[in-house]
C-alpha cells in the first residue's frame, strides 16, 4: 500500500510535468516565459498538495529541467546562463517544501484530533456510567435507607399494610439493583476477556422456555408469541449465556413499549446459521436508534425514568459475537421493531435410534 | 419424643445472612442451628442430625462443595446450597457431588423455603415409594410402566421411560445433565448432552401441553433439568 501511495506520487509528478510542458508549448507562441513557469509553479503545489515531500521535489526538479530544456533559450541544452532562472528552480522547490511541509502538519493535527475524540469517546462511556450507577444504583439504594429506616424508627405505629409496603418497596429495588450490578459486572467481565464460553449442545426451544419462565413477572403485561419450527437443529453454544442474551432482548422489549404490547420471538435456519429475533409491534424506533441501539450505555432518544443503564442490549451483542454471531436492529414493516441475531450452525453429532418398542 | 419441627441445619458465614434466615425459618415452624464455618458445619451435621442442610458455596475456611461432600459420605439429609451468580461451575459441582438443589444469591426468602419444603417432601416421599407421577394431564405408572395422557394411552421408549424415571427419583429437585446421562445411557455417555436435548424433547412433545413452555419438565439452562410433579 505504502510502496504503491509512493510510485503513484512520483507517476503524478512525471505526468504533471509532461502535462505543463505540453501545456507550455500550446502557450509559447502567445506568451511570456514567466506565464509559462507559472503553470510549471502550479503542476508542483497540486503534486506537493496531494503527495509527500518526495515526488513534490521530483515534481519542481523535473519541471524546472523541463522549462530549461524547451523553453530557456539555448533550447534544448541545460545551460542556464541566466541567473534569473536558477531562482525560478529556487522557487519551484522552496514552494513544494513548504507545501509538504503544511500537508504533512495538517495530517498529523487529525491524527491528534482523532486520537483526541477515542478519548473523548472513552470519557463519554465512563460519565455515562457514572451518571447511570448514580441514577440508577443511588436511587434504589435511596428507597432502600428510606423504608427501611422507616420500618425501623416507626415500624410499630405504622399500619400492618404500610409496612408491607415499605418492605415490599425494599426489595423490589433490591433486586432491581441487583440486576443492574449484574449487567455491569457482566459487561466488565465481557470486556476484559474474563469470559469463557462453555459451549455444548443445547436446544433454543428449551433456552426459549427458561427465559420466558424466568421473565415471567416482568413480561405479564405483553402478549408473547412463539413460532419455532418443530424441527429447529441444535446448536453448540453457552446456553447460560444465550438464555442472557435472549432474556436481555425481551427485558428491552417490557422496558420500552407499552403494556399490551405484543412481542413475538421467532427462530429459523437461514443457510448455515439460526437467526432468532424478538419483534415488538409498537411504535418503533427512529433511523438513529435502530444504528445505536445496541451501543453500550445508548439508552433511545427519548429518555425515561428508569429505563435502565442501557447495558442489556450490549452484552446481548457482545455474547453474541463471542459466538461468532450478529446482532443488530431493523425496523419491521407493520410498524414495530425487530433485534435478531444469528448462531452460526455446526453439524450435530448423530443421536443413535432407538430400537423400536415400548 | 420425636420432634415434630423439621430441624434446618445452616452453615453460612454472613452474620446478617444467618440472621434473616434464622428468623425466617423460626416464624415458619422450624428449628435451626447455624453454623459459621464449614468445619463446624459438617460437626453439627453429625451432632444435631438436622433434616436438611443449607450450605453457602461461599466459606471461608472449606470449600462448600467438600462440605456437602462431607456430609453426603453418611447422610441422606437433603442439601440445598447457596451460590452467588459467578460460581455457575461450582453450582454444578455442588449438585454432581450430592447436593439436592441450589439458590442463586441474592434471593428472597420465598425461593429459598419452596426449595427447602419441595427437598422435605422429596426426603418423605424417598421412603414411600409410589410408583405413581401424575404431573399436568400425564399420568406415569413407574411399576408397570405404563403413561397416559389425558386419560389416553401414551407410548413411552425404554429412554424416554428411562429417563422420565431419573428425573422421577429425583422428582422437585435439579438433576444435572452428567447425572441424567450417566443413570441413562451409562458412564460413558456423560458429556453426551445432545442426546438428553433429544429425548427431553421428545417427552415434553408426549407430555407437555405447550413443550416449549413446559410446566412440569424444565430446563435448569446450563445445568440440568427439574421434573415438578403435581402437590
Amino acid at each position: 500500500m505504502d510502496v504503491k501511495a509512493h510510485w503513484v506520487g512520483y507517476a503524478w509528478a512525471a505526468g504533471a510535468t509532461v502535462a505543463c510542458t505540453l501545456a507550455g508549448l500550446a502557450m509559447r507562441s502567445r506568451f511570456d516565459l514567466v506565464n509559462i513557469a507559472m503553470v510549471y509553479l502550479l503542476a508542483v503545489v497540486i503534486v506537493a498538495l496531494r503527495f509527500p515531500r518526495g515526488p513534490a521535489i521530483a515534481a519542481s526538479g523535473l519541471s524546472v529541467a523541463a522549462f530549461d530544456f524547451l523553453f530557456v533559450p539555448p533550447r534544448g541544452a541545460f545551460t542556464v546562463d541566466d541567473v534569473q532562472y536558477l531562482l525560478t528552480f529556487a522557487v519551484m522547490m522552496a514552494v513544494a517544501l513548504i507545501i509538504s511541509r503544511l500537508v504533512e502538519s495538517v495530517h498529523r493535527q487529525a491524527a491528534a484530533q482523532a486520537a483526541l475524540e477515542i478519548e473523548a469517546e472513552t470519557e463519554r462511556i465512563r460519565s455515562a456510567l457514572l451518571a447511570s450507577i448514580s441514577h440508577d444504583l443511588r436511587t434504589p439504594l435511596a428507597v432502600m435507607a428510606g423504608a427501611s429506616s422507616s420500618l425501623v424508627e416507626s415500624g410499630e405505629r405504622l399500619t400492618a399494610a404500610d409496612r408491607l409496603a415499605l418492605a415490599k418497596s425494599v426489595f423490589d429495588q433490591a433486586r432491581e439493583m441487583s440486576e443492574h450490578v449484574a449487567k455491569v459486572l457482566q459487561m466488565t467481565r465481557i470486556e476484559t476477556g474474563a469470559i469463557k464460553l462453555d459451549r455444548d449442545w443445547a436446544a433454543l426451544s428449551e433456552i426459549v422456555g427458561s427465559v420466558l419462565a424466568r421473565l415471567s413477572e416482568r413480561m405479564a403485561a405483553h402478549r408473547v408469541i412463539v413460532e419455532l419450527p418443530d424441527d429447529l437443529p441444535l446448536v453448540r453454544v453457552d446456553a447460560t449465556l444465550i438464555e442472557q442474551a435472549l432474556g436481555n432482548l425481551l427485558e428491552n422489549c417490557a422496558r420500552h413499549t407499552p403494556p399490551g404490547t405484543v412481542v413475538r420471538l421467532r427462530a429459523h435456519r437461514h443457510g448455515n446459521e439460526i437467526v432468532v429475533s424478538v419483534e415488538d409491534f409498537s411504535g418503533g424506533l427512529s433511523d438513529g436508534d435502530v444504528e445505536r441501539v445496541f451501543a453500550k450505555f445508548h439508552r433511545g432518544s427519548i429518555e425515561a425514568a428508569g429505563t435502565g443503564l442501557g447495558l442489556g442490549l450490549a452484552i446481548c451483542r457482545a455474547i453474541v459475537r463471542l459466538h461468532q454471531g450478529n446482532a443488530w436492529a431493523e425496523r419491521v414493516p407493520a410498524g414495530g421493531t425487530a433485534f435478531r441475531f444469528t448462531l452460526p450452525l455446526e453439524e450435530a453429532p448423530l443421536v443413535p435410534a432407538e430400537a423400536a418398542s415400548g | 419424643m420425636a420432634e415434630l419441627r423439621p430441624t434446618i441445619l445452616i452453615v453460612e458465614d454472613e452474620p446478617d445472612i444467618r440472621q434473616f434466615l434464622r428468623a425466617s425459618f423460626g416464624v415458619e415452624g422450624y428449628r435451626v442451628v447455624e453454623s459459621a464455618t464449614g468445619r463446624r458445619g459438617i460437626i453439627d451435621a453429625g451432632t444435631h442430625k438436622p433434616d436438611l442442610a443449607i450450605v453457602d458455596l461461599g466459606l471461608p475456611d472449606l470449600d462448600g462443595i467438600e462440605v456437602v461432600r462431607r456430609i453426603r459420605e453418611w447422610s441422606p439429609m437433603p442439601i440445598v446450597v447457596l451460590s452467588a451468580r459467578v460460581q455457575e461451575r461450582s453450582k454444578i459441582e455442588a449438585l454432581d457431588a450430592g447436593a439436592d438443589d441450589y439458590v442463586t444469591k441474592p434471593f428472597g426468602i420465598g425461593e429459598l423455603l419452596a426449595r427447602v419444603r419441595a427437598a422435605l417432601r422429596h426426603a418423605a416421599r424417598k421412603g414411600s415409594g409410589t410408583p405413581i407421577l401424575r404431573f399436568g394431564p400425564a399420568v406415569v405408572d413407574l411399576e408397570r410402566r405404563t403413561t397416559s395422557r389425558g386419560g389416553e394411552d401414551v407410548r413411552l421408549t425404554p429412554i424416554e421411560f428411562r429417563l422420565l424415571g431419573a428425573l422421577a427419583k429425583h422428582a422437585g429437585m435439579v438433576v444435572t445433565h452428567r447425572q441424567l446421562l450417566t443413570e441413562v445411557w451409562g458412564p460413558g455417555h456423560q458429556n453426551d448432552t445432545h442426546y438428553l436435548r433429544i429425548y427431553m424433547k421428545q417427552l415434553r412433545d408426549k407430555l407437555e401441553i405447550d413443550p416449549v413452555q413446559p410446566r412440569h419438565l424444565l430446563t435448569e439452562t446450563g445445568i440440568g433439568y427439574r421434573l415438578i410433579l403435581d402437590e
